[in-house]
């Protein structure tokens, strides 16, 4: 196990920055999540999100190019770090191996 | 996506969103609201998205996002506040002469402000102690006498109590004598005897003077006539302790008058800051008997103390008070009036019946002076920190370059100027601490130095006034130079900051002009004062009480003492021969007007008093042993010969307390009272008892001796009794000690006023020489001399400091025209007084500035010049 938690949303937008691999910016993400998820979510609560995971070192980011549109305002790209991508990998064999642990039958309806 | 120039979203929405947001996540999370806006105007419709929008930004207002409430300024604030100590604490470090400079003229700037406080606090202090202090006054009176008021705070023993019966408003009325009149008196228990000053006063004087009581009751100390309060130092001298001493007999006596008394209070020692000091206080009924009959309307025998009801309209009582004693005796030529009591110490003078001033102008001058002193430094500090601009122009010039705004530049300068003025005020504390002692002994007083809240609350005052004015000035006009002419080097000092800096030297420079003539003048006047010509020579006399047993058997006692070795002669007198006497205005010749009363010195002595003192006897003759009518004879001085209007006086007779008196002598006018009045009429009057004091002239040269001798002789009469003697001359010092003191203050300060003015000069004419080091060092390759250098360098300086003597000299003229004009004795203003002034801050200037400049012109030019 290792010592990150994530929290459910946590993993879910991290996966989804991981997803949009280098064009994960705000709206982008929402709109991801969306489409894929039909989960919508606020400016606010994605943001919150996004800056802790950056202070936790799972997200770094960087400003984009300006553009016209968005009034001129430069966009913030997000990126997984590894420490992120090993988290990642780490939530995912903790799933898989209980998911192997499962009897068949169990499942079975 | 299209971007919709037409369409935005709420500008409410949007400034509030800016308002609240981090700084650091401001672009990006509004670039993301304006997306998400657009494209849902797109979808939805404007309306739907602008309510979307600020639902975005509502969502968005939470703890993470909203920045943090102190803000991030506050931190900014901080950093340039820790940023601009290090700037200063490195220029501190570079300059170091200049840091010293203004380090040692602000803070002994300082430290001379806080002992002037000190002192005029305590000065301020004096009699204030008493709890009943707004309602405490002292009835004095004006005496009229030849046109002009005289005013005298001796007044008849029967006023208080009529006053106390008569007037509504005054709710106690008390007399008292003041503690000098009687020396120091023995006092005697079974075991010892021990001599203490004391007073006379009436019943309730510890209710009206809150002198604390340790043991006995303010209403029940003075109650009989055979009480007796005494100090708790004198009960310990007594009794040992001062809790024994309650009770105890005392056998108290002055001259042929003894009591036996018993102690009914023993109060707390009289503070220093009280103007009356005193070991114990008799019942005012003993000194009433000893008056016996004299107590009445013509006689001047004590003070009055009066409390005065509340809310009391003080000008209407006094218009009230004007005719009260005119009533009661038609003849009386005194007005009475009640003035503050704690007035008494600082407001004693009195012209003609008008308040003129006391040691009040002492306050005042000293006050002027710490406020003048203070200022010098700060135009050190203002002068040096500008003249020194041109090397931190490229610090100010890349700031600016860099975007700092002028605010910050001035808080900046400020901040160093505070900065500066705070390690100057430890410092000066420091030097305060250390100084106390001295100035104690030079002033006099025991000033302890303690931290009050009005002390804070000064120095915090001080902090700020100082820091303004010595930082303002440079912070304005440092931060206001323009970046692109810093940076290019191209900085020329303009015309009118080198106007407010030589404006600032000269100013500097007539204050200490001033100041050298004020003292030089204050100095002289109070020498003058001391040694002004008294009509008799002061130096080996002795003076001595007249006691025990030595009063029952005087004649005895003159003759053994007169022929003591050493001794040159001896008389006997009431009078206190330097600090006043009695007067009277019984005085009637043939030719008076009567309407006019004149008030006479009243000197009674023995045979050989005059001889003794030492005054010249113009006509006629002194009293003889040989003839036993001399008793009923007068000797008159000179003033009294004007006075009286007498051609030929020798033979005439006039009336004295209702008895024929002949004239048989004229003395030389002498100073028998204060030499701050004039000489007053006064005569000499035989007696061969109650002679309160002995005055012995000695030979020169062998005074411990013939001392040794007289107390020998005296202790065969007073066995027991110590010997306590002084000598007039320094009485007289004694007398004029405060005068004495305020002119060592004020050499002092004038000295200091002057090295900080010269530091500041010697700090500029530093720097001058140094910024034109290459120019010497040109002149000098091209065959100047160093003569021609010095002059060069110099002739700045020599302008601005003739011009303060030239502005100098006329304001001291009449600042010290008008101080003098307030002494009955003065010295007149002399032409080289000022000259000398002029002269010695000339002289002090170029030796300031002549030290740098031949340095500089001495230099070897090739250091100069060798680096570019």
């Amino acid at each position: 196990m290792g010592k990150h938690n994530l929290g459910e949303f946590e993993e879910i937008v991290l996966l989804t920055v991981a997803i949009l691999h280098g064009e994960a910016y705000g709206v982008a993400i929402i709109d991801e999540m969306e489409s894929r998820l039909g989960r919508s979510v606020s400016i606010g609560a994605l943001q919150t999100v996004l800056r802790r995971l950056e202070d936790k070192g799972f997200l770094t980011s960087e400003f984009g190019e300006a553009t016209k549109v968005r009034g001129g305002k430069r966009k913030r790209f997000f990126t997984v770090t590894s420490l992120g991508k090993t988290t990642l990998r780490e939530a995912k064999e903790q799933r898989l191996s209980l998911w192997k642990a499962i009897p068949e039958i169990a499942l079975n309806d | 996506m299209r971007s919709h120039d037409n369409i935005q979203p709420s500008k409410f929405w949007l400034r509030f969103f800016r308002w609240f947001c981090r700084a650091e996540y401001k672009e990006d999370i509004e670039g993301d609201l304006l997306e998400r806006f657009e494209a849902n105007a797109e979808n939805h419709g404007v309306q739907k998205a602008k309510r979307l929008f600020k639902k975005d930004v509502l969502k968005l207002f939470r703890p993470s996002i909203i920045r943090k409430l102190e803000g991030n300024q506050k931190l900014n604030y901080y950093g340039m506040f820790k940023h601009n100590l290090l700037v200063s604490y490195r220029n501190f470090l570079r300059y170091k002469s200049a840091f010293l400079i203004n380090l040692i003229g602000l803070s002994s700037g300082l430290a001379c402000t806080l002992l002037i406080y000190l002192w005029v606090t305590d000065e301020l202090s004096v009699d204030k102690f008493h709890k009943l202090d707004d309602q405490l006054y002292q009835v004095m009176l004006h005496h009229e006498e030849s046109g002009t008021l005289n005013t005298q705070e001796d007044t008849q023993a029967i006023l208080a109590e009529a006053l106390e019966q008569e007037v509504p408003e005054i709710e106690i009325g008390l007399q008292a004598t003041p503690s000098f009149w009687f020396g120091k008196m023995p006092l005697t228990t079974s075991e010892k005897t021990i001599k203490a000053s004391g007073r006379f006063a009436g019943k309730r004087y510890f209710e009206l003077f809150t002198f604390p009581l340790i043991y006995g009751s303010a209403t029940s100390a003075l109650e009989n006539k055979e009480s007796i309060a005494i100090s708790e130092s004198l009960a310990t001298s007594l009794f040992g302790d001062p809790g024994k001493a309650m009770g105890q007999n005392i056998k108290w006596q002055v001259l042929e008058f003894s009591r036996e008394l018993q102690v009914s209070g023993v109060f707390e020692d009289v503070p220093a800051n009280s103007t009356e000091e005193f070991n114990f206080v008799l019942p005012f009924d003993i000194f009433a008997d000893i008056l016996g009959e004299g107590k009445h309307w013509g006689n001047y025998n004590a003070l009055t103390y009066v409390k005065l009801t509340k809310g009391t309209d003080v000008d209407q009582l006094n218009e009230k008070l004007a005719p009260f004693v005119k009533e009661k005796a038609p003849k009386s030529n005194v007005t009475p009036f009640v003035r503050p009591y704690s007035d008494k110490y600082l407001y004693s003078n009195y012209e003609n019946g008008v308040q003129s001033g006391g040691r009040i102008e002492y306050v005042r001058l000293f006050s002027i002076i710490s406020i003048f002193i203070l200022m010098i430094a700060c135009i050190n500090f203002m002068n040096l920190s500008t003249a020194k601009a041109s090397r931190r122009t490229k610090e100010i010039g890349v700031k600016k370059a860099i975007g700092a705004r002028r605010e910050a530049l001035i808080w900046q300068y400020l901040e160093e100027a505070f900065l500066m003025t705070f390690i100057s005020i430890l410092v000066a504390l420091v030097l305060v601490v250390l100084i106390l002692p001295q100035f104690n002994v030079i002033t006099g007083k025991q000033i302890a130095f303690q931290f009050s809240s009005n002390l804070l609350i000064l120095l915090f005052a001080i902090l700020v006034i100082t820091g303004l004015i010595a930082g303002s000035y440079p912070a304005l006009y440092l931060s206001g130079f323009k970046v692109t002419t810093i940076l290019k080097g191209k900085i020329k000092n303009s015309l009118g900051e080198l106007w407010v800096r030589k404006g600032l030297v000269v100013f500097q420079f007539t204050l200490s002009v001033v100041l050298i003539a004020a003292v030089l003048v204050v100095s002289k006047q109070i020498e003058f004062v001391q040694n002004k010509n008294i009509g008799y020579n002061k130096e080996n006399l002795i003076l001595f009480a007249n006691e025990g047993k030595v009063t029952e058997n005087l004649d005895v006692f003159f003759d053994q003492l007169k022929n003591t070795p050493g001794v040159i002669n001896a008389g006997g007198t009431q009078h206190t021969i330097i600090s006043g006497g009695s007067y009277t205005t019984d005085v009637h010749w043939p030719e008076k007007n009567e309407a006019v009363q004149t008030r006479f010195g009243n000197m009674t002595v023995t045979y050989d008093f005059i001889e003794t003192l030492g005054v010249d006897i113009i006509e006629g003759r002194s009293f003889s042993r040989e003839l036993t009518t001399d008793i009923s004879k007068l000797i008159i001085n000179q003033e009294a010969v004007k006075v009286m209007g007498f051609t030929n006086p020798i033979g005439q007779t006039v009336r004295l307390w209702g008895k024929d008196m002949q004239i048989i002598g004229v003395v030389k006018d002498f100073n028998f009272s204060s030499l701050h009045e004039p000489i007053t009429p006064m005569f000499f009057k035989l007696e061969d008892q109650r002679m309160m004091n002995i005055l012995v002239r000695i030979e020169p040269g062998q005074e411990r001796s013939t001392i040794d001798r007289i107390s020998k002789l005296y202790k065969e009469y007073n066995a027991g009794f110590d010997f306590n003697y002084t000598f007039l001359d320094q009485d007289y010092a004694i007398q004029y000690a405060a005068e004495g003191r305020v002119a060592t203050l004020s050499k002092y300060f004038g000295g200091i006023a002057i090295i900080i003015s010269c530091l500041g000069i010697f700090g500029l004419a530093a720097f001058t020489a140094e910024r034109r080091s290459k120019e010497i060092g040109v002149r000098k390759a091209l065959g100047a001399s160093n003569s021609n250098i010095v002059r060069l360098l110099s002739v700045d300086f020599n302008q601005m400091i003739v011009l303060a003597i030239l502005i100098a000299l006329p304001l001291s003229y009449f600042l010290l025209k008008s101080w003098l004009d307030e002494f009955a004795y003065h010295i007149d203003l002399e032409i080289w007084h000022f000259l000398l002034a002029g002269l010695a801050a000339l002289v002090i200037a170029w030796l300031t500035v002549g030290l740098q400049t031949f340095k500089a012109a001495r230099a070897n030019p090739v250091k100069s010049l060798r680096s570019e």
